[in-house]
């Protein structure tokens, strides 16, 4: 599948925007992470720069804006090298959406962010009024144009730093990973804002789907180099290429896959809940956790919690669901007994008293969103030991466990790496491991996956379907929902607002209106990238029923008739439940195509009268 | 006067004094704690915001409408005579000068008190040390209480250890109305424009900007060492972690100054925030800025030649 030689797919009548050529980066510490880059953009592209963790993307836009200098080769843009003069011009006209948007609202309000970088551009400070408006509104921050950001929430952050970017009319706009950590509602809002983006688009992401949305390219870098450059569709559509290189999310689609190909609007991607062991409050299991008329309110006074019924019984996995700020957060903190509030709150049948809600570590392990609030020692041995030594273990059984733990998450052998360089994906695993080798009896998990790649999704996947412990998954993605849980919490302002199994809530249309999870254009592209990976061209000799002027020797007439001859179709097939084989669909089907040359063929078929007349 | 003077008083007072000054400073708690409460109470999406410096930079009033740099100049010229007073009655009389200033800037009472609350436990101890601590001189009346008479408390001591404390109340009321009643941008634009560098003011507003981010990760981080039992001891291991900590606090918040700094070169960043230039000079600012210097020294004069310190 490498074709490195193709030329990508896109329309070059003019000069390239930016023109890449044999471009080499090093790090300080030796580490190669561009090694020999082409590359061209033209202007209008819209590119998906995807590859794993550690692939050089990064690196590789930090050239294009001109954050990093070019070590070794030529980076060229609008005609001219990125240095000097013109580097300071470009870096105004090209436009960063940075991962984090507290790395980008800098100022005291968000006027003087937005107005940042058009002053940067030389216009005068009394002109820029009604730009920054412009640019608030467009992103649906108007009312807030005088608010520092930390008044805002993560989504409005995300929207605000995209509006100090646009009221520079970016001829380029390069986004790292714009989907991350956004709430299905802020993310419907940020890929309305980008599909109406006219200039040239540069998306880093691990978010398949998003891309495929948005852009028409894909650059698949790989150990520094450009691996694949093509189209998006082609990307998506062979799963070997995008196994090949970490990217392949087709096991999202395994449940849909595994069926027949059903029309597409009444399709669904997501797959079937785990077998219910007993769902919703009506569970027969031992009640582990429970909170009863549960209250909680910040030291603002804000009331975070409002009367939550909640009963966890061993062995089941909930997932609970809910926009930001519904509570979700605050009632994990309050299991775990981080926060006290009143109400009832106990442990296999016995009430805690507040003292002995902080001793609830020991039986419930929680894993952060981000594994960086969690890692904080020099070595992953010494990480995973940390948990067990505060348990009051001896050193033999902490060194047991955390080899067992190690091995459980798949980095056996990593005991004296320094977790800070680690992978996003290992440094996942990790912050699991130092919470399993505590061997809790309820695991709560907080956006497991977020900020993976395919890969390293996949991998956690198959690692926590492994685990026995009662689970707690706070998610906004339906496939893990799906895939995790029998039963489902449904949270909004403070309330538990439904408690059903997962399957009902899945099938529950008023939860979509609370966008709570993020279907919406995903489930579209799902279906579509099915029926690309699923579509492939076979010839073969078939049958043709048509009417068209022909010959018999001296006779030319027309009339329907039939013949057989071999050429391709596309064809989506389908598998059978227990096969790999395939199948096409097994009804006739006409279609229109062109045979040139058919009608000066010599014709030798039957005719009716011939018939007639025989008979 | 050549020796000190002694006076012995029932323990029953010093006790009834220091628990006049818990309830005290009990009740101001409460006061504001309620009033924050009441202030969000039936709100349910939390409100997030950080304590600002200057919340209340868009009401109306003299300090409002003050031009910065001669607020500066005046507040501060004013903050530096009321340190130097030594009789604590000219303290207090700065503290109500303080108290006045917030009052005529319009600005919540309770923002100060939680000012004030926030220096008390420091300013407690000096109240409590110095008078132990002060050596007697000739002339200085002594106080002792039944049942711990090997502790004597020299007034001298709490009459300085008083005006230390009046002064640091009245310093901090000030800060209010100057800091308070217009935007931090503006107010340190206006400190560069007085001749601060210019680095040190874009320091001081990206600090502001983001000490509350560097807050949240330390909290969060803290929260992932509770949940693994972590618990503050008086140990080798517990200083052990918190140096681990530490230490990644500091290369996290290592890590997002240069992507900061990132981010603002990817916008053109040239070494220079833009600075608004809003600032017009009437002849109330001169009035104004005169008549708080000539307080000041006034209340100096007061001090030195009235008092007689």
């Amino acid at each position: 599948m490498h074709d490195l030689q193709r030329l990508p797919p896109i329309d070059f009548s003019g000069p390239a925007q930016f023109e890449v050529r044999d471009l080499h980066f090093s790090y300080p510490n030796g580490q190669a992470a561009l090694r020999g880059i082409d590359l061209s953009i033209a202007a209008g592209d819209r590119i998906a720069l995807v590859g794993q963790n550690g692939s050089g993307k990064s690196t590789l836009i930090r050239h294009l804006n001109g954050l990093l200098p070019v070590q070794q080769g030529e980076l060229i843009y609008q005609g001219e090298p990125l240095v000097g003069e013109h580097l300071r011009r470009a870096r105004l006209e090209i436009g960063v959406l940075f991962q984090d948007p507290d790395d980008q609202l800098f100022c005291s309000t968000l006027y003087d962010d937005v107005c940042f970088g058009l002053v940067n551009q030389g216009m005068a400070l009394e002109t820029v009024e009604p730009l920054v408006r412009q640019a608030l509104a467009s992103v649906g921050l108007e009312g807030l144009i005088y608010k520092p950001s930390h008044h805002l929430s993560y989504g409005q952050k995300k929207r605000a730093a995209l509006a100090c970017l646009l009221a520079m009319r970016p001829q380029v706009l390069i986004l790292d990973e714009p989907t991350a950590n956004l709430d299905p509602g802020q993310e419907k809002i940020l890929v309305e804002l980008l599909r109406q983006y006219s200039g040239t688009l540069i998306c880093i992401t691990h978010d398949l789907l998003f891309a495929f949305e948005l852009c028409q390219r894909a650059v698949v870098l790989d150990h520094g180099q450009i691996h694949h450059d093509y189209t998006m569709a082609e990307l998506v559509a062979h799963p070997p290429s995008m196994r090949e290189h970490g990217l392949d999310f087709s096991f999202r689609l395994a449940g849909l896959a595994n069926q027949d190909l059903p029309p597409l609007q009444a399709c669904t991607l997501l797959p079937e809940p785990p077998a219910d062991t007993g769902t919703a409050s009506h569970s027969k299991g031992t009640a582990v956790l429970a909170l009863g008329n549960y209250r909680f309110s910040y030291p603002d006074g804000t009331q975070a919690l409002q009367g939550v019924d909640f009963v966890l019984h061993a062995g089941e996995s909930v997932a609970i669901v809910g926009e930001n700020g519904a509570g979700k957060t605050t009632l994990l903190s309050c299991l775990m007994g981080i926060q006290s509030g009143t109400g009832e709150h106990s442990l296999e049948g016995a009430n805690l008293s507040r003292k002995q809600r902080q001793l609830l570590w020991r039986k419930v392990g929680m894993v952060f969103q981000d594994p960086a609030d969690q890692l904080f020692c020099a070595s992953c041995a010494e990480e995973v030991a940390f948990g067990p030594r505060q348990l009051g273990l001896p050193a033999e059984e902490v060194e047991r466990r955390v080899d067992q733990a190690l091995q459980r998450v798949r980095l056996s052998g990593y005991h004296h790496r320094v977790p800070l360089h680690l992978s996003g994906g290992e440094r996942k695993r990790l912050a699991i491991a130092t919470v399993l080798s505590m061997q809790p009896e309820l695991l709560i998990l907080d956006e497991p996956t977020a900020g993976l790649d395919p890969q390293g999704e996949e991998l956690l996947l198959e690692i926590l379907k492994e685990l026995p412990q009662t689970r707690i998954l706070v998610s906004h993605d339906p496939f893990l929902v799906a895939e995790l849980t029998q039963r489902t919490l449904v949270m909004h302002r403070g309330r538990v607002l439904e408690d059903y199994s997962t399957a009902d809530f899945l099938a529950d249309q008023s939860q979509k209106s609370l966008n709570l999870l993020a279907l919406g254009y995903r489930q579209q592209r799902s279906r579509e990238i099915l029926e690309l990976q699923h579509q492939h061209q076979h010839s073969h000799a078939h049958y043709h029923l048509h009417d068209h002027p022909h010959r018999h020797g001296e006779l030319v007439h027309s009339h329907p008739h039939e013949h057989q001859h071999d050429h391709p179709h596309a064809y989506t097939h389908t598998h059978g439940a227990d096969s790999s084989e395939h199948c096409h669909p097994p009804e006739v089907g006409y279609h229109e195509h062109s045979h040139p040359g058919h009608e000066e063929e010599e014709h030798r078929h039957v005719h009716p009268e011939d018939e007639s007349s025989d008979g | 006067m050549s020796e000190t003077q002694a006076m012995q008083l029932p323990l029953i007072y010093l006790l009834l004094a220091v628990f006049l000054c818990g309830t005290l400073w009990w009740l101001a708690l409460w006061t504001l704690k309620t009033a924050s409460h009441r202030h969000q109470e039936g709100q349910q999406e939390r409100d997030w915001s950080v304590p600002l410096i200057d919340s209340a930079a868009g009401g109306d009033s003299l300090f409002h409408r003050w031009d910065v740099r001669f607020k500066l100049v005046a507040l501060l010229g004013f903050a530096f005579l009321v340190v130097a007073t030594r009789s604590p009655w000219s303290a207090l009389l700065a503290m109500l000068l303080g108290l006045l200033a917030v009052r005529l800037a319009r600005l919540p009472f309770a923002r100060s008190l939680r000012r004030l609350l926030a220096m008390s436990g420091f300013l407690a101890m000096f109240l409590l040390i110095m008078p132990l601590t002060a050596v007697p001189h000739p002339g200085d009346f002594l106080l002792t209480f039944s049942g711990i008479d090997f502790l004597r408390f020299n007034l001298r001591g709490l009459s300085l250890a008083l005006a230390i404390v009046g002064k640091a109340c009245a310093v901090a009321l000030l800060m209010e109305p100057l800091l308070a009643t217009a935007s931090l941008p503006r107010t340190v634009e206006g400190l560069t424009r007085l001749g601060v560098p210019e680095k040190v003011g874009q320091m001081i507003l990206l600090a502001h900007r983001y000490i509350f981010v560097f807050l949240e990760e330390a909290r969060r981080m803290a929260t992932g060492m509770q949940v693994r039992g972590f618990q503050r001891r008086t140990s080798m291991q517990t200083l052990r972690v918190m140096g681990n900590y530490l230490g990644m606090l500091f290369v996290r918040s290592f890590e997002r100054t240069h992507r900061v700094y990132d981010a603002m070169q990817a916008r053109g960043y040239q070494g220079r925030f833009p600075a608004p230039a809003y600032f017009s000079v009437g002849k109330s600012d001169w009035l104004h800025t005169a008549c708080w210097l000539l307080l000041g020294l006034l209340l100096l004069c007061f001090d030195r030649f009235w008092l007689g310190n």
